[in-house]
């Protein structure tokens, strides 16, 4: 807990004396760490292995770039809103993936994410096609508020964002629901023989899952200005399940480290070569083959060791 | 336009895409029927084919030197693959094969992005290929032909091996008992190393065959393996008949669905996808759902 | 009005008949066992009582209600709670974890995504509860996939009872136990059955624990009833005779 807190007051402090572009760079790395940090719920806590998150993030950016772009909500409400679209859209595509369990589920999840990169480039009053959206605004407001403007400001509320979902992630998975779903992932027969439903459990962290990814993708649309069909893309899906991979699978904490991890070794490397997501996708297989608890799981792994 | 000419070419259209669709298939559900896990990467594989037929016409300027160059390249790096890598996971419980073949289909996205990038590649069929034939005086292109008729002779050729060759014989047994395959001297490692070469090389020649119909492109990878999953587990995980029989309805409903609604195609393989996995997760004819 | 009946309970798979028209009557406070050679139908007779697989023919009642066309977990929460063949637990989890996740399914507010300390607290008590009657609260903080085999087993009994269940089914509750596990399994067992508060199906093979601990013997051969009665009949029934000393390949 004071790990977290300390870290908490350290990314809260950092800002100060940051030039711009780093301060940028950390605010990408934060909403990243947001994708990612919610991918974990399925796939570390549930064990569903989605490979199309991407589905997700996708549909936030491009619903809060429409609020934004055509409504004067204030900002935080548009990145909400769209989050919170996001999860109650993805009730109805958890009832269809559940329906299937292992590989088929995965595969469910991946033709989810076909079908809407396929819709965003024909849908184009919503989507604006392969052009995308463009000049997304960062709305004033409640309140008059501009600072959203600022690279100090949106940092801090993406700060907030993913401080908030973090503390309510991690409620949700120490939680009697949590523990659910700790015994469908350990298993899943037994969980059902001792009388839980659990296809509505699978549905329900589906759901959240997508919630919060739709905030991240929500974020990420005024962060950057736009929203286009790359935000959808299937190697997108499979970045983040290696920054939950890398990071550690099932702690939270992890994943949210394997982002800022990735968007370091990008920033370092593509300056020599264009070959860094190449670089990432070896250490994958690497980490799957010799380190699957992660490089976060490993710590917490040598600590508990120590102290006990 | 008339029906019967509608139909015929139509039908010969869905042909064509089935021969397609069952070089997929086939491959996909042999590595099932031997090692019991789900190619992820059998999308990455077939793209690769349709690259390294890309290149290799645009070096040799020859359609043929590429059909047969792709397939060896493609299935000898799946071999590969499969010795050094995947061997290691044969102990390990189903997530693992998942996460490293889905892993390996990123890198060799990467890896084709890096070396072709991102732009979707023309490959130009063979000169004797590219006239249009005219069946029932409706303009029908001599390359579908062919792919109809490559598929056919494929479907043949393979059916032969696994009833006529001594491996062929190794592999059908080896998916029905593999311990006893070992028992009794065989190197069953062997035998799963080779079939998953030879499932990667039928890709890779989809792959190569597709391109010149359409394009070769970073997308084809997801698409060629949710439409691979889709065959297989209509016809059966692990059963060749059954990768024919699924490739051959996938192909149809593709077919016809598109011409009658065009926008909707992706749409389409998701419902098929949705249906067939909530009624008969089984499949059709298959051993194991 | 028996707390069980089963009418005409069959289930085909095919050509093959797992189940043949059974029918059975368990009152409540009843210990009951079904025993038989293997392949009769036992297995396949529990997974129709619980709902995992569904019957062709016949009807199940539970509690005066027909519970025919409900789903396992509907099942469970109406009060069946049961134990596998092979054990099944969640190995990582401390058997405490076990006991406290298999009480929690019978809290109104089991699904609670927020706080939820009264939800585990009050589950807490009554796995722990099940843990000391079950001998095992010297184990209650190890994971349950690294205590020995007899102590899994005792462990699955344990889960299935802190549901607090009217029914409680028990497959092999002894299978793959040394002799002394064996004995001390039917120690605790029995003392857990004196009681009479519980109603008891149970499937062993042990004739020595079968007739340490039921009341009531069904014998199934080849899917059917073949006799039902109290231990000293069924004993001495020719048809079970037959069918353990003829079936014997």
């Amino acid at each position: 807990m004071r790990l977290l807190l300390a870290a908490a007051a350290l990314l809260a402090l950092l800002p100060f004396g940051l030039p711009p572009y780093a301060m940028t760079l950390l605010t990408e790395a934060l909403i990243l760490g947001l994708f990612a940090m919610s991918l974990d719920l399925m796939v570390g806590y549930a064990r569903l292995i989605s490979f199309g998150h991407a589905a997700a993030y996708g549909f936030g950016a491009y619903a809060s770039g429409n609020f934004l772009l055509h409504t004067s909500m204030p900002l935080p409400c548009a990145v909400l809103l769209a989050g919170l679209l996001g999860g109650i859209v993805a009730i109805g595509v958890g009832w269809v993936c559940t329906q299937a369990t292992g590989i088929s589920f995965s595969m469910l999840t991946l033709a989810y994410a076909q079908l809407l990169y396929a819709v965003a480039f024909k849908w184009t009053p919503v989507t604006g096609a392969s052009d995308g959206l463009a000049g997304i605004p960062r709305n004033p407001g409640p309140f008059g508020v501009t600072w959203w403007s600022t690279h100090a400001g949106f940092y801090y509320l993406t700060l907030a964002f993913l401080l908030g979902a973090f503390v309510f992630c991690r409620q949700l998975v120490r939680s009697p629901f949590g523990a659910v779903l700790r015994g469908i992932r350990e298993n899943e027969a037994k969980t059902i023989a001792l009388g839980y439903n659990t296809r509505r459990y699978k549905i329900a962290i589906v759901a959240i899952s997508f919630g919060v990814a739709g905030l991240a993708g929500a974020l990420y649309a005024p962060f950057a200005g736009f929203a286009n069909t790359e935000l959808l893309f299937w190697l997108l899906s499979g970045q983040v399940l290696i920054m939950v991979i890398v990071g550690g699978a099932g702690t939270l904490v992890g994943p949210v480290l394997g982002a800022m991890f990735f968007l370091y070794v990008q920033q370092k490397l593509s300056s020599y070569t264009d070959s860094w997501a190449l670089f990432f996708g070896v250490i994958f297989i690497l980490f799957v083959l010799f380190m699957p608890e992660g490089i976060w799981g490993l710590i917490q792994s040598r600590f508990k060791q120590k102290t006990v | 336009m008339d029906f019967l000419p509608f139909l015929v070419t139509q039908c010969l259209n869905a042909l064509s895409q089935a021969a397609l669709l069952f070089f997929l298939g086939c491959g996909l559900t042999l590595i099932f029927g031997i090692m019991r896990i789900v190619n992820f990467a059998h999308g990455a594989f077939f793209m690769l084919g349709a690259y390294v037929g890309y290149s290799t016409v645009h070096w040799t300027g020859n359609f043929w030197t590429a059909l047969i160059a792709a397939p060896i390249l493609v299935g000898g790096f799946g071999a590969a693959f499969e010795l050094g890598i995947l061997r290691r996971l044969y102990g390990r419980d189903g997530h693992a094969f998942l996460m490293v073949t889905f892993g390996l289909t990123l890198v060799m996205g990467e890896v084709i992005r890096l070396i072709w990038g991102v732009e979707a590649l023309q490959v130009k069929p063979p000169e004797s290929l590219s006239d249009i034939v005219f069946i029932l005086d409706e303009p029908f292109p001599v390359y579908r032909l062919f792919l109809a008729g490559a598929g056919i002779v494929v479907a043949l050729v393979i059916w032969q091996f696994l009833e006529r060759t001594r491996l062929g014989l190794l592999i059908r047994a080896t998916s029905q008992n593999a311990e006893m395959v070992h028992a009794l001297g065989t190197d069953v490692r062997l035998v799963r190393s080779a079939v998953f070469g030879i499932g990667c090389g039928l890709a890779g020649i989809g792959g190569v065959m597709a391109a010149p119909l359409v394009t070769a492109s970073l997308g084809m990878a997801p698409n060629a393996v949710i439409d691979t999953f889709v065959i297989v587990i209509i016809g059966g995980m692990g059963s060749f008949l059954g990768s024919l029989i699924g490739a051959v309805l996938v192909a149809f409903v593709q077919v016809f669905g598109t011409y009658y609604f065009p926008d909707f195609a992706l749409a389409f393989m998701y419902l098929i996808m949705v249906t067939v996995l909530v009624v008969r997760p089984g499949g059709l004819l298959g051993k194991e759902a | 009005m028996a707390l069980l009946e089963l009418d005409d309970l069959t289930k085909r798979y095919g050509g093959i008949v797992a189940v043949d028209h059974v029918t059975m009557r368990i009152e409540a406070g009843e210990v009951r066992a079904v025993i038989g050679p293997n392949g009769a139908g036992k297995t396949s007779l529990f997974h129709l009582i619980t709902g995992v697989v569904k019957a062709t023919e016949g009807s199940v009642r539970f509690a005066d209600q027909d519970v025919s066309a409900l789903p396992a977990h509907v099942r469970c929460q109406r009060g069946m709670s049961r134990t596998f063949q092979l054990t099944s637990l969640f190995p990582e989890m401390s058997a405490r974890e076990n006991t406290r996740l298999a009480a929690q399914a019978r809290d109104a507010k089991r699904w609670m995504p927020l706080g939820g300390g009264a939800v585990f607290q009050s589950a807490a008590q009554r796995g722990d509860a099940a843990l000391e009657r079950l001998g095992l609260t010297h184990v209650a903080g190890r994971p349950a996939g690294l205590l020995s085999h007899g102590d899994q087993r005792l462990l699955e009994v344990a889960m299935a009872l802190a549901q607090q269940p009217r029914l409680l089914l028990l497959d092999e509750p002894t299978q793959g136990l040394s002799v002394e596990e064996t004995a001390q399994a039917v120690e605790v067992l029995s003392a857990l059955f004196a009681s009479g508060e519980l109603t008891v199906l149970l499937v062993e093979h042990d004739m020595e624990v079968v007739f340490r601990l039921a009341h009531k013997i069904t014998v199934l051969h080849r899917g059917s009833v073949i006799a039902d009665g109290d231990p000293d009949t069924v004993k001495a029934d020719e048809g079970v005779q037959n069918a353990y000393l003829g079936g014997f390949a």
